[in-house]
């Protein structure tokens, strides 16, 4: 009984955590770049509308991924033209582009479906692909195949972060643009990627939302996921494997609350066990290093062709 | 020779402008796509406001004031964006103030919701922050967190101790006649005086910032905190009290708008009234007049997507989509009044060839 409860209790969490893990470590690239992405609302909504839109209308899971994490891109690159090349204002641009983003998706989805939400669309909770593995492959086919590519991508953004000459591009680009491009480094263009791959990436935890945890698109789905996401980098110092326990911890108290509320157990109003990741990052924000945000700096940095 | 009125140069003149034409062509595109017409949906947006000036007045209250806050903030250099929940706060004890506090004469109970809302506005910032200011934590996440913190409280409020009559509906008893403000006009479309408020606080911001020591020294903290530090300002002071009054506006606001319009606190009860205020503040650059006239334009978008969803069939979250194509544009606003600037100077020199 007690182990039946810790085992849905980890399916939970990691079911959870999918979208958050994926769009923090997005934004860790966004944020490393010195670019603030407080838009990550947006694109995650806008990757969870393109995924349940294309895969409505064409029945192909695997191209509703595909065009979520291109929605996510073009978002995405919405906010890097902005604050990358025209020097405009981070956070007003990321705060806009959730307004947008939900604004755009809800539009055409009530336009096109005249209700809040699209039918039910095909999904991908499972990954049968596995199943035929010995012993484990009935546990590992629960998961959804954006999982995999979830731990996929931690892998490689640790690698990249760690390992790598683009990791150490991206963190020198983000502490001092100025120095880095008198090192011949092209420092938008290296701005750019990172924004755009910060989109994409948000868009896939977006088309997560809707094919890996829900069967369709609802109106404002990501309920804050995409702050979770910026809260989780922070709180990882933006660096991956940080970030990534960071948001496993938002994903556990997401799937407590879950259990509480289902099981009925303790009498406790679920705002407060909802409440209780927020108020942990608070006290780590409090108690851990202040520091971890001055060594990047979030000014635009402005090509010298525009005169202002 | 640039054109300038009254020491402003044109091209600053223009750019609010150029951002609006923008913003509407570029959502024309997205209504065309639907197959309705864009014109014919901004006549139905525009006769929805001037049918229905009353209402936008009422919704221009708690944009202004938000604006107000935010653009104290942008004069003392922070970025304040979390008005959502110190708003909420605001609303939500006032609300309770209203319900629950009985046998007061209406001069004194409106007051003490107003005064109330003010409080736990300010008292929500408190944490913050003292966080920001003391331990430099990092202001924008604590905003986002208590953001996030504030609606929980307040759906745990509206749902559990202050639930209404009706269990049905998430929303808290209406408060007492006593606590409801007097109305400047009556009817079924009534406007209480609210927008005094919004006039009078205004006029304040204009004067402290302008016309005061504290608010050049405000400003001198904005312009580089650095320098004002080594000027002997205690650049802690104003980052402290900014955010208080931050605060204090935003929770004000609430109370306004409980006590002016609604009556009663319900469930999602900000349609992001905190944020609004932001690109308001921005693209008015802390002005008040151009604050107060960007809050009416928010306003007027709110009240008149109604109409126009009733009479052109185009869905109101159009409304949101012209917000969020101003914000982008806005936040690329000196990109703007570059371009704006570039080609005010091209016309002139080749007027003059």
């Amino acid at each position: 009984m007690n182990q039946s409860i810790i085992f849905i209790m980890i399916m939970s969490m990691m079911r959870l955590t999918v979208p958050i893990i994926i769009a923090a470590l997005g934004n860790m690239y966004c944020l490393q770049a010195g670019i603030m992405n407080l838009g990550a609302d947006g694109m995650m909504i806008a990757g969870a509308f393109g995924a349940a839109l294309t895969t409505y209308f064409t029945g192909n899971v695997w191209l509703g991924v595909l065009v979520g994490v291109l929605a996510g891109g073009i978002i995405g690159s919405l906010h890097s033209l902005i604050c990358v090349e025209f020097g405009g204002m981070q956070n007003v641009s990321g705060l806009g582009l959730n307004i947008l983003a939900a604004g755009v998706t809800t539009f055409l989805c009530r336009t096109v479906f005249k209700s809040n939400m699209t039918p039910s669309v095909k999904n991908m909770f499972t990954t049968p692909v596995l199943a035929g593995i010995p012993v484990i492959g009935d546990l590992l086919m629960q998961f959804s195949p954006i999982f995999y590519i979830m731990i996929v991508l931690s892998f490689i953004s640790w690698y990249v972060m760690a390992k790598t000459v683009a990791g150490l591009h991206i963190i020198a680009v983000g502490s001092d643009p100025r120095t880095t491009e008198t090192a011949g480094i092209n420092v938008w263009r290296l701005k750019h990627i990172c924004v755009i791959t910060c989109g994409l990436m948000t868009g896939l935890a977006g088309a997560y939302l809707s094919l890996g945890q829900l069967d369709r698109f609802v109106e404002g789905m990501t309920s804050g996921k995409g702050m979770l996401a910026i809260i989780a980098v922070t709180i990882g110092r933006r660096k991956p494997l940080k970030t990534v326990a960071a948001a496993l911890v938002f994903g556990f108290f997401d799937a407590l609350q879950l259990q509480i509320q289902i099981k009925n157990v303790l009498d406790l109003p679920p705002e407060l066990i909802l409440s209780i990741p927020y108020v942990v990052a608070v006290l780590a924000l409090l108690f851990g290093s202040s520091k971890s945000m001055d060594k990047v700096n979030l000014n635009p940095y402005v090509k010298n062709k525009y005169e202002f | 020779m640039r054109i300038k009125i009254r020491g402003i140069s044109l091209a600053n003149i223009m750019t609010p402008f150029v951002i609006i034409a923008a913003a509407m062509l570029i959502t024309s595109a997205l209504i065309m796509t639907t197959g309705a017409n864009p014109l014919n949906a901004y006549y139905h947006l525009l006769t929805g406001v001037f049918s229905n000036i009353i209402d936008t007045i009422n919704r221009t209250v708690p944009i202004a004031f938000t604006a107000f806050a935010v653009a104290l903030g942008i004069k003392v250099g922070l970025f304040n964006i979390g008005l959502e929940s110190q708003f909420l706060m605001g609303s939500l004890a006032s609300a309770a103030a209203g319900a629950y506090i009985t046998g007061l004469p209406s001069a004194m109970h409106v007051p003490l919701c107003l005064i109330v809302g003010m409080l736990s506005g300010m008292l929500y910032a408190l944490p913050v922050t003292a966080m920001f200011v003391g331990k430099g934590a990092n202001l924008l996440v604590l905003q986002l967190l208590f953001n996030s913190i504030g609606t929980l409280i307040c759906t745990y409020f509206i749902a559990g101790p202050f639930a209404g009559e009706n269990p049905a509906v998430a929303a808290m008893p209406r408060i007492q006649a006593t606590a409801q403000q007097p109305n400047l006009i009556n009817g079924p479309n009534k406007l209480s005086i609210s927008i005094l408020f919004v006039i009078l606080v205004a006029f304040a911001i204009w004067f402290y910032l302008n016309k005061t020591t504290g608010g050049y020294q405000l400003r001198a903290v904005g312009d580089n905190a650095d320098a004002a530090r080594c000027a002997g300002i205690n650049v802690k002071k104003y980052h402290f009290w900014v955010l208080l009054a931050g605060g204090g506006l935003a929770g004000f606001a609430g109370a306004l708008d409980v006590t002016g319009n609604f009556y009663r606190m319900y469930g999602n009860y900000s349609p992001g009234y905190g944020f609004d205020g932001i690109p308001i503040a921005m693209l008015a650059n802390g002005n008040p007049l151009g604050m107060v006239i960007g809050a009416i334009v928010f306003g007027a978008l709110r009240v008149g997507s109604v109409n126009m969803q009733a009479k052109a069939g185009v869905s109101v979250e159009i409304v949101k989509v012209i917000q969020g194509v101003l914000i982008m544009l806005i936040s690329a606003q000196h990109f703007v009044r570059f371009l704006v600037g570039k080609y005010i100077k091209n016309s002139e020199r080749s007027g003059k060839a």
